[in-house]
């Protein structure tokens, strides 16, 4: 257990290195969040509904999706692949460590930061524009959106994790693959706006698959628009997905051990 | 000092070979390149999808109707992928400034600021932008929008005007580069105001509007030219879009010309 502190130790201490890049990526995450406050105060006035949306409740949405988003979307396993590829793997594979833990930790790492900076953020546009924002008193629904929002993060932490492990075949090549993919998680995750203003057909088929229960579903908990009996079923889904990618991880890094020449070492 | 007609050849024929060779790389590898484009033209795919759902249901988005909305957007494209073709060297400079990479720019015979910018030409981006303007010319046939022989050579003036604006704030952020090694986060928070023009400027609210216009003129970069095409852009814009183009790309000439002086040669 000491030797995964001293990781998020370390972790904190590489994100502070290189203060102005830090300073600003977190000026880049306010400007995105002021982007998408801009984008949809214009297009949904006060007063308006659409989709049974109002004002209010959309820009919970759209806020509480970026909010969650900087920590349940962002993941350091992209780096993986870059280890795999210049054989910087070949260290970890020496040590008694569990790479997988390993790339976890970094990632509680990550997110803590994210967590921290992005309410300090929010809270600035809070106080500077106040944002007609739902604030969410049930402890029952915050307790189901903390759930929602833990098994999103373990979700999309194995489903990154899974992209990178292409790095065994193909070197490379793992950045457009993982453009594709992420381009397909976020907007079936929610982030551009709410999967329930798409035909009942469509968003019925995607509350099957795992890419809703990162983003869309911890908000829809939030928001009040699901029941006890909707919310049971989602978490579920989500632990299923989390348990086939694990195994999934699990055996494609063990294949991809079978293929690993340590390429550059 | 202007350029001469043999140096002109010269540095087109440097472009080209700097062209071919990216070409090559990127091809040579179709796996990577079916993923790429896919991913390229899924983005563009959704993002319309969205439009037509939203703007469909609410019949207009700040007066304009569905039609216009997505030339705007098929605008905003059009002008955000020309950057990225000719100008992706930036993503790339970082590298040669923090590993002082930089110094066998600066000896050879040629502008560093043109040989860092042509650095990396993507393929991809060549790729869907010929099949953006397959898509446009098919769009503005249907007749869906009016124009007019003057304002297409406005809108083509226009996106000209847009891309020397681009290319001001591209210069600029190389030069933040050399002053401080930090491209990449500064680069990305250009290209996400620069995203507000998905949408035309008109629908935000003063004095946001006025700083999308005047402060970081994204409104002259993404919007200008389609109005100017729909024949919605009074003639005092018109001026100024080119007057503030000109302004921008000279501020970024000087910016740059005292951020090589600051170069330090880091790691070499």
């Amino acid at each position: 257990m000491k030797k995964y502190w001293s990781v998020l130790k370390i972790t904190f201490q590489e994100y502070f290195v290189y203060r102005l890049n830090f300073i600003l990526w977190r000026f880049r995450s306010f400007v995105q969040l002021l982007v998408l406050y801009f984008l949809w105060s214009a297009v949904l006035p006060q007063g308006t509904v659409i989709f049974g949306y109002d004002q209010a409740k959309i820009l919970t949405y759209i806020l509480g999706t970026s909010i969650i988003r900087s920590f349940i979307l962002a993941s350091r396993s992209v780096d993986v692949a870059g280890e795999i590829g210049s054989g910087d793997l070949s260290n970890f594979l020496l040590r008694p460590i569990s790479y997988l833990k390993y790339w976890f930790v970094k990632d509680i790492a990550d997110k803590v930061l994210n967590l921290i900076f992005s309410t300090i953020e929010v809270s600035l546009i809070f106080i500077l524009l106040r944002p007609p924002i739902i604030v969410q008193t049930n402890p029952a629904i915050l307790f189901y959106t903390l759930i929602a929002i833990i098994l999103g993060i373990v979700l999309y932490f194995y489903l990154s994790f899974l992209l990178s492990l292409i790095a065994f075949w193909t070197p490379e090549n793992v950045w457009p693959p993982r453009f594709l993919a992420m381009v397909i998680i976020e907007f079936f995750a929610g982030s551009l706006f709410p999967l329930d203003i798409l035909p009942a057909g469509i968003f019925n088929a995607l509350r099957l698959l795992p890419f809703t229960y990162l983003l869309f579903f911890p908000l829809n908990i939030y928001l009040g628009k699901l029941t006890v009996g909707e919310i049971f079923p989602g978490l579920l889904i989500s632990l299923f997905w989390i348990i086939v990618f694990y195994q999934l991880a699990k055996t494609l890094f063990k294949l991809g051990l079978r293929n690993y020449a340590a390429w550059g070492r | 000092m202007p350029m001469t007609n043999r140096q002109i050849v010269k540095y087109l024929r440097v472009w080209f070979k700097l062209a071919t060779l990216a070409f090559k790389i990127d091809l040579s590898n179709r796996f990577t390149a079916v993923f790429a484009i896919t991913g390229k033209a899924v983005r563009f795919l959704f993002f319309l999808g969205f439009l037509f759902l939203l703007v469909g249901r609410t019949k207009t988005l700040a007066g304009f109707n569905l039609s216009q909305v997505v030339f705007f957007f098929l605008t905003f494209n059009l002008v955000d992928i020309l950057i990225q073709f000719f100008l992706r060297g930036v993503y790339h400079f970082r590298g040669q400034i923090v590993s002082g990479d930089f110094d066998l720019v600066l000896v050879k015979p040629i502008n560093p600021l043109f040989r860092s910018l042509s650095e990396r030409i993507d393929v991809y981006d060549l790729m869907t932008l010929i099949v953006l303007i397959i898509y446009m010319i098919i769009f503005l046939s249907t007749g869906q929008i009016t124009i007019t022989l003057g304002g297409v050579v406005l809108y083509l003036l226009l996106i000209i005007s847009s891309f020397i604006i681009g290319l001001a704030f591209h210069i600029g952020v190389m030069a933040v580069g050399i002053l401080t090694t930090e491209v990449d986060n500064v680069i990305m928070i250009y290209r996400d105001l620069s995203a507000m023009g998905r949408v035309p400027i008109d629908i935000y609210q003063e004095p946001l509007r006025t700083f999308l216009t005047i402060i970081v003129p994204i409104a002259v970069l993404m919007t200008f030219p389609a109005k100017a095409l729909m024949g919605l852009l009074s003639w005092p814009w018109v001026v100024f879009s080119f007057v503030i183009s000109g302004v921008f790309l000279f501020g970024s000439l000087r910016f740059w010309k005292y951020a090589l002086t600051q170069y330090s040669s880091a790691s070499s």
